[in-house]
């Protein structure tokens, strides 16, 4: 069983997910990212059960490494032109 | 950066070829030169385009989610390895390629199956929910011919269970279309009173693609245990979204689609009850793969992604549920605020929240989706919205012709954020006001004239 990660580790995990959703060139996956990191972080913030909070923290760090490899994928085949989302209003 | 002044020279050197290179050259030089203003003009022009004659500045926000969904990042990333090098047919008994694409297709059925609390074994995959809704259909009836010769149905059913009915209509089967109330739900006792002796099937859909309301399933799953007659339902649009559980609902056989619910298109799924067994007559001879229910070979890349779509969803189901209730009443209450008389279609208690279809009175209906270019909805469903044709499932609700060609479904999913409601709302404001601006039947219902009572000229 997995020890509890400590509040330095949680946070770097939150940082790192919030870096690698940065990258994503697609607006909606981007913003959707680092909602989805933030939302957990704030629902599993006073997580008392070690043996849960150490799984919450494997299955992150897991999204980490799909969200890095797929903010890779995303760029290689970003459409040239972006949602109307990323461009000021006329 | 680097990469621009390594082009550069390349890119000037060829600047005599026409059309594009010339375009590239300049902004990349406005880029080096360090010219921001230049940059974004050039950025600009090159991101415009036109596609079927609009002209577009930036791709649409997305809000058509009945018609299909962005496939998941986390979906993508478990069905890439099946693309590399992972790419043995899983029906191959003889080597490791398809030992481990056998795998992976098996522990694919099982994450289907736990969504729904099947057993992995009444999981077959197929080509999406179209094929699921034949088989189902045309497949039950087929199998329990000389018994059974009756199928109850409703009007607002989707083309596909529609179109197979009328099939076995030509082929001598009688087929009961249900009415639906004024909020989109069948009347359950009307329901089992149409209910015969000799009734093979009856399917109703979970959540409907236009209006999103849900079907009281429980309810029909146990008229139907009752009646001893097979339920079928096509959940496509409410796998993944609301709860279901076959046993809990009484379903014997149910349409899945992957691409609904953020999975890639072309696969889908049939799940076939197995106690008490219900049998289906193979609309696709072949090899006998998933059981002989369906020939052909398993697709392990999209079955995967199936899977991890499923898998996903039951992880994620409350978070999104939520989410959408949220967009969904900031949508209605930003347009409602705004604009007056709009009609809802269909229940809103009993809805699927991502899903806001609203009709617009005294505007063109046509007019009002094209002047929404900027925002990709649309006025029903993507089989039919070619055609100028009002929706049937309006029509069904008793919508009158001119507010069903006026509908608007709004789909909000899991990528959906709050910027986007509120530039959707903001647009669909815009065009509404400007639309009645012209309408000489919103100026005169404001005068307080009833449209009903004019005697429009005979030409």
């Amino acid at each position: 069983m997995a020890a509890a990660p400590t509040r330095a580790e949680a946070l770097s995990l939150f940082r790192s997910l919030l870096r690698t959703a940065r990258q994503f060139s697609d607006y909606n996956i981007r913003e959707y990212t680092r909602r989805r990191a933030a939302d957990a972080f704030r629902e599993n913030r006073a997580l008392g059960d070690a043996a849960a909070a150490a799984a919450v923290f494997a299955d992150g760090k897991k999204q980490l490494e799909v969200a890095k490899r797929q903010a890779v994928v995303y760029s290689l085949y970003a459409p040239k032109a972006k949602s109307i989302m990323e461009m000021k209003l006329q | 950066g680097r990469l621009s002044r390594r082009l550069l020279p390349l890119l000037l050197r060829r600047g005599s070829t026409p059309s594009i290179s010339p375009a590239r050259a300049l902004s990349t030089a406005a880029v080096t030169a360090d010219a921001p203003a230049a940059a974004a003009a050039a950025a600009a022009e090159e991101e415009a385009m036109t596609i079927k004659g609009v002209r577009i500045s930036g791709r649409p926000l997305y809000m058509d989610m009945q018609a299909t969904t962005p496939v998941d990042p986390r979906v993508l990333d478990a069905m890439l390895p099946f693309y590399l090098s992972r790419y043995g047919n899983p029906h191959s008994r003889t080597h490791l390629y398809g030992w481990e694409s056998d795998a992976a297709v098996e522990e694919a059925r099982a994450r289907v199956a736990s969504l729904v609390g099947a057993d992995p074994r009444e999981i077959f995959f197929t080509s999406g929910a179209t094929e699921c809704n034949n088989i189902a259909v045309k497949g039950v009836m087929r199998f329990y011919r000389d018994r059974r010769r009756h199928v109850v149905t409703t009007q607002t059913e989707h083309k596909c269970v529609l179109d197979s009915c009328r099939y076995l209509q030509q082929e001598g089967f009688e087929v009961t279309y249900l009415p639906v109330r004024p909020d989109g739900l069948v009347d359950v006792a009307q329901l089992a009173d149409a209910i015969r002796p000799d009734t093979g099937l009856v399917s109703v859909m979970a959540v409907n693609n236009e209006i999103g309301v849900v079907q009281p399933l429980e309810e029909i799953g146990r008229i139907c245990k009752e009646k001893g007659v097979p339920f079928h339902t096509d959940a496509a649009q409410a796998l993944g979204k609301i709860p279901i559980d076959v046993n809990q609902m009484g379903i014997g056989l149910m349409s899945l689609s992957a691409h609904k619910i953020y999975g890639p298109k072309g696969v889908g799924a049939l799940y076939l009850r197995r106690r008490p067994r219900i049998r289906v007559e193979p609309q696709m001879s072949g090899g006998g793969q998933e059981r002989g229910i369906r020939s052909g070979t398993v697709p392990t890349p999209l079955v995967v992604g199936f899977g991890a779509a499923c898998e996903i969803a039951a992880k994620e189901m409350d978070y999104d549920h939520r989410r959408a209730s949220v967009l969904q009443q900031r949508l209605l209450d930003g347009i409602r605020g705004q604009v007056d008389d709009i009609v809802i279609n269909g229940s809103m208690e009993h809805r699927y929240p991502g899903n806001l279809n609203l009709s617009f009175a005294y505007v063109e209906g046509e007019s009002l989706l094209m002047g929404l270019k900027e925002v990709a909805v649309s006025s029903g469903s993507a089989c039919t919205s070619a055609s100028l044709e009002p929706s049937y499932v309006l029509r069904a609700l008793g919508v009158e012709e001119d507010m069903a060609h006026t509908s608007i479904r709004f789909g909000i999913g899991r990528f959906t954020t709050e910027e986007e409601v509120d530039r959707a709302i903001e647009l669909t404001v815009h065009q509404v006001k400007k639309l009645r601006d012209m309408s000489p039947l919103y100026e005169m219902a404001k005068a307080g004239i009833d449209l009903k009572s004019i005697q429009w000229a005979q030409h």
